[in-house]
């Protein structure tokens, strides 16, 4: 590659670092009540309406319980606290979030698994594949070679 | 109102039930016609199956027409009539009825597999006496067999009421307010019913032994047929869901969402790494092995959705139908693990991938991600029923789940779809990519400081955006020296047409990020005259207004969406329906969308309204790329010239530096 090259690919890198650490520090965490709420709300299911959350519903029982997750949030509960009563009152499901124990931590761990397992599988064979290349000369080849150097 | 002899009702019921009848039988008779022709080696006969094609599918074309003659005549002897239209349904949504239900949707089904079968017979007419061709119609056939007879007897879409009502209940009022409704389904249907074509092939090429890529020719098209079909079904569910359920969203992880996205997922990565076998002759056992479980998903995903297993908004097509889903989807199952397993060894590949660095290296990134994808989404579906099979327990899987695990896998398909374009097959030098990568590479980051100047944040958000750049860029600059060479043919075929998809893939990735991340929303408690400011949009609330449509109370609220010009949510109430259907209204433009909806019907008398008001960038985007990526498969299935035999691939010259 020519210097050019490197000097461009230098700024492109640079560049870039830049601009997503920026974006990270510009990202400030959720920390006002109205939005943890809102996150609560957003993970959280409509008993009553197949699929949707709390927040996008417009069920009764889902504005009853946004207005609970505001209670509960003002009175200073945690997230978890409120996920937990809220799965008391409703029912585990209204959590949108599977839970991390238990059998349903099978859920989070066997992707991981799979995709650790399948890269691993995929780089093995190109290693069978790359090892194989190296040892292709058979008898065959050599007698080609030789006959045809007795004939030159 | 005039009252309708009770002759007529039962004649265009019975005319329904007849052309299944009809239908059932045309598949049973080309089915054994080729079974017979096949096994006595008699390949002239098997020209005789391409009646019992026609027969078919004229039966169901009489079935079909049948049924909407019955919603379109309001005739409420017919039960499916009675029980999903009225009399005041509008046309259009009486026509859409007829896959409104499960029963139509299966004779929808039917019908757009039978109108497969028909265009394969005759495209391929000439090579019917082809025993690979014949196997491919077979199998297809077996197909039809199970979806007529689920017609004639469990899922008769024809019952009659003895006592016929005087108006109908009518559907669900949430398919019945969109035109999107009218077409959705069917684009949905020509897809999912359109990878039978491509399966019926595999099963043929494994059973006849011809593994060669002849196979892989015949059905090119028609996988991208069904492919191109499926995308724009599933962008245009999305669409309506946008439209329509009010809540700003556009993909719910529903299970039924899941059930259309699952074959599109494991049909993507078949039409990724079929180039891979045209070109180097690799990964046989895996391509077919990705056709078969895309066909057998269809099958499972309609299972899951038409047995009342799992909960969902769609759930107005659950039925009993359950079993025998389930039994048809092991019998693909453990036909298509044999078949592999019987010819797996001829099976193997001759090639070898030489280096990770590669375009066929890319090829498999992209499919291990796909395939990761697809059971990421197949586990986090089923989960919950697994979990309550096992013990007792319920619980979700949503929106956060599906999130934190695939957008990851997002990103990463981003970057190799950025990365593919600029490796060459075989292996690629360091050298080569440092030259070829670096345009791509400056697009990205420029995109991304473009992204923050116009105040996006987040790590996640920033980087999807610029790997969305840098796939432009790499698209474009393949698309640039292909045009260069080839002129405007250049855009065509494979790689031109697949680079058009790309864009409109980044297109699609930019609205969903940007939508998703940077939404900001507000709820308003307003009277007339009242303002209300979301995410520097100023919106005034006009009037409201509250009259009767037919039996329906809707309730509008005028509101002036600043710039933008007046618009109008609204909220109604049907009698035959418990609860309010909100309407939301949107003001789209290219930049942002502002989504108004209205939360509850006003109190009586009172002119306080509550409105939410959602402002999502770049939604537009998402169904720009949607059109670009269907125009894009479109110049894909454009033929090159020259290259009509199936091993004149080489003839794809690949471009030298640059």
């Amino acid at each position: 590659m020519k210097v050019r090259h490197w000097v461009s690919w230098f700024c492109v890198v640079v560049v870039s670092s830049l601009a997503l650490v920026a974006a990270m520090v510009a990202d400030d965490p959720p920390a006002t009540e109205a939005e943890r709420a809102y996150e609560i709300k957003e993970t959280m299911l409509c008993p009553v309406c197949d699929g949707q959350n709390v927040l996008e519903s417009n069920a009764p029982v889902a504005s009853a319980i946004r207005a609970q997750v505001d209670q509960l949030v003002s009175e200073g509960r945690s997230d978890a606290e409120i996920r937990a009563w809220m799965a008391r009152q409703y029912g585990k499901d209204v959590n949108a979030t599977p839970p991390r124990t238990g059998i349903a931590s099978l859920v989070w761990v066997i992707p991981v698994f799979v995709a650790i397992a399948s890269a691993a599988l995929m780089i093995s064979v190109f290693r069978k594949w790359r090892v194989g290349r190296g040892a292709e000369v058979s008898d065959d080849d050599l007698e080609i070679v030789a006959s045809l150097r007795e004939q030159s | 109102m005039f009252v309708r002899g009770p002759g007529s009702c039962v004649v265009i019921a019975l005319l329904g039930t007849f052309g299944i009848a009809i239908g059932f039988i045309g598949a049973l008779g080309g089915a054994m016609t080729l079974i017979s022709a096949l096994a006595l080696k008699r390949e002239a006969r098997h020209r005789r199956a391409i009646a019992w094609i026609f027969l078919m599918a004229g039966g169901c074309l009489l079935a079909v027409l049948a049924m909407e003659i019955g919603l379109l005549r309001d005739d409420f002897s017919m039960q499916y009539v009675a029980s999903n239209s009225t009399r005041s349904t509008p046309v259009l949504y009486k026509i859409a009825t007829l896959w409104g239900a499960l029963e139509g949707s299966l004779l929808l089904w039917a019908f757009v597999l039978s109108g497969y079968v028909t265009a394969v017979a005759i495209s391929f007419r000439r090579q019917i006496q082809d025993r690979l061709v014949a196997w491919a119609l077979l199998t297809i056939l077996v197909v039809c067999i199970f979806f007529f007879g689920l017609l004639v007897g469990p899922a008769d879409p024809f019952g009659t009421l003895s006592i016929a009502p005087l108006d109908g209940d009518g559907l669900n009022p949430l398919l019945r307010n969109h035109p999107l409704m009218a077409i959705h389904p069917v684009m949905l249907y020509l897809g999912y019913v359109g990878f039978t074509v491509p399966f019926g092939f595999a099963v043929a090429a494994l059973v006849t032994g011809r593994l060669g890529e002849g196979w892989l020719v015949l059905t090119r098209i028609w996988t991208l047929i069904a492919w191109v079909s499926l995308t724009v079904g599933i962008l245009l569910g999305a669409w309506w869901s946008y439209e329509v359920l009010g809540w700003g969203g556009y993909w719910a992880w529903d299970p039924v969402e899941n059930a259309s996205f699952l074959p599109w997922l494991t049909g993507t990565a078949f039409i990724h790494s079929v180039l891979v076998q045209e070109r180097r002759g690799m990964l046989r056992v895996w391509n077919l092995s990705l056709l078969l479980t895309t066909f057998a998903l269809t099958i499972f995903g309609t299972f899951l959705t038409r047995s009342g297993v799992i909960d969902s908004v769609h759930e107005f097509s659950a039925s009993s139908l359950g079993p025998l889903l389930l039994g048809f989807f092991g019998f693909i199952l453990v036909v298509s693990v044999a078949l592999v397993g019987w010819r797996g060894d001829e099976l193997r590949s001759p090639g070898s991938i030489d280096s990770p660095l590669s375009r066929e290296g890319a090829f498999l990134a992209n499919n291990l991600l796909f395939t990761l994808f697809a059971f990421i989404v197949l586990l986090g579906t089923v989960f919950p029923l697994i979990v309550e099979a096992i013990n007792d327990d319920q619980l979700a899987v949503g929106r956060p789940y599906f999130d934190r695990m695939l957008l990851p896998i997002g990103i990463a398909l981003l970057l190799v779809m950025g990365i593919a374009p600029v490796l060459t097959w075989r292996s690629t030098a360091a050298q080569t990519i440092g030259t070829r990568a670096l345009m791509p590479a400056a697009t990205g980051a420029t995109v991304m400081v473009l992204a923050l100047i116009f105040g996006a944040q987040g790590l996640g958000p920033v980087l999807g955006i610029g790997l969305g750049g840098f796939v432009v860029g790499s698209s474009v600059r393949h698309l640039f020296l292909a045009v260069r060479r080839n002129g405007w043919a250049g855009i065509t075929g494979r790689s031109g047409g697949g680079m058009v998809a790309h864009i409109g893939v980044a297109l699609l990735a930019f609205g969903f990020i940007a939508s998703t991340s940077f939404s900001e929303e507000g709820e308003f408690q307003l009277r007339p005259g009242d303002r209300g400011s979301v995410a520097g949009h100023e919106i005034t609330f006009v009037e409201v207004i509250d009259e009767m449509d037919g039996p329906n109370r809707v309730v509008r609220a005028r509101v002036n969406v600043e710039g933008r010009g007046v618009y109008a949510p609204a909220i109604t109430q049907y009698p035959t329906f418990g609860r309010p259907i909100a309407t939301p209204s949107v003001a789209t433009s290219f930049v942002d969308d502002v989504y108004l909806s209205l939360i509850a019907i006003p109190e009586e008398g009172s002119d306080l309204v509550v409105i939410r008001v959602l402002v999502e960038p770049l939604v537009a985007w998402i169904w720009l790329g949607g059109l670009v990526i269907a125009g894009g498969t479109l110049l894909a299935m454009v033929p090159r010239r020259g290259r009509f035999s199936a091993f004149a691939d080489e003839a794809e010259t690949e471009e030298v530096g640059l």
